[in-house]
């Protein structure tokens, strides 16, 4: 990702999260011809490779730009507001109690699954369970909106603000995770 | 990725799982997380208010199995300690011990601020003052 002139900047768009996603479609097909490989059969061996390394950064870019969420985790690397693996942040207080609540209760519907308790109820529970983690879900990703459509308008405003803003794009990120991972483990018990 | 043989034990044969009141005032309770891979990791100290000894240590982690078995070998390693002896144990020696790949660091991470955090609740109640060196420092 060295010389990398960064996603927005490949296809010509300002760092606003809001994203029209026929443009970007048509812009990706117009660029992907452009770099093909199959355009530099004739060139020098370092044409080449620079299409074939263009290629593959046009498909990571197009791939995280029309992911909401892959966008905003992208714009907040890139903007200096999100820090991963060892130097992590810590998710708040209340939210962590929350989530672990409610991987305790999907633990016990493990374990009555397990020890062969009554199936159909607790299939029922884990259906409800599947139901209230995908609406929490939901909520967080019109929050995730509301606050991406804040970004789009604090563009061009005050340092402050947008930091303000990243902050809780931020929160609202790492809070979508937890809720994710709940999804998918009751998902898994489903099956 | 094989996990080594250490965390599939600590995976398989957890140690200390369980949990204590979080209203004793002598049980000091971290709650921390990892919001990348979605883990929680409850810790749970009893600390004798006169030795300052650790004498009883539970964890609950939902994650993976590096997560598990960072916590498993951490509730092991404060029991019997005192609680500035406790707060010296790193995540480096974590890693040493249970020879996690790069990749999950970041879960020996957490066992440690889970150890800083419960003990740093448990002051808290006794009002004693966490000075700043003793914080995570990373």
């Amino acid at each position: 990702m060295s010389n990398n002139s960064g996603y927005f900047e490949l296809f010509g768009l300002p760092r606003k999260l809001w994203i029209e996603m026929g443009a970007l479609e048509q812009k990706f097909l117009q660029l992907s011809w452009k770099f093909h490989p199959d355009n530099f059969v004739n060139a020098s061996e370092h044409e080449r490779e620079l299409s074939l390394q263009r290629s593959s950064e046009l498909n990571d870019a197009y791939r995280v730009l029309r992911d909401p969420v892959a966008r905003v985790e992208y714009l907040l690397g890139i903007e200096g507001a999100r820090k991963e693996g060892e130097h992590k942040q810590q998710a708040p207080p209340e939210l962590l109690e929350e989530v672990f609540e409610l991987n305790e209760s999907l633990d016990e519907l493990r374990e009555a699954k397990a020890s062969g308790g009554d199936l159909a109820a607790l299939k029922a529970r884990l259906e409800s369970a599947e139901k209230n983690f995908q609406q929490k879900l939901d909520e967080v990703d019109e929050q995730l909106q509301a606050a991406a459509r804040k970004w789009d308008t604090a563009l061009q405003g005050n340092a402050a603000m947008r930091k303000k803003i990243m902050a809780k794009l931020n929160d609202l990120l790492n809070r979508r995770s937890y809720i994710r991972n709940l999804v998918t483990n009751v998902q898994k018990e489903l099956v | 990725m094989a996990y080594s043989d250490k965390v599939v034990d600590h995976y398989n044969n957890p140690r200390n799982v369980g949990s204590m009141p979080k209203e004793d005032p002598n049980v000091g309770t971290g709650l921390v997380g990892a919001p990348e891979c979605g883990d929680v990791m409850k810790l749970q100290m009893k600390i004798n208010p006169e030795t300052q000894v650790i004498e009883e240590a539970k964890f609950k982690t939902f994650g993976c199995g590096s997560a598990i078995a960072s916590s498993s070998l951490a509730t092991e390693w404060v029991k019997g300690k005192t609680v500035e002896e406790a707060l010296s144990i790193k995540n480096t020696d974590i890693v040493r011990e249970l020879s996690l790949p790069p990749v999950k660091i970041h879960c020996s991470v957490l066992a440690e601020d889970a150890i800083k955090a419960a003990i740093g609740d448990w002051k808290k109640k006794h009002g004693v003052e966490v000075p700043v060196s003793e914080k995570a420092s990373h």
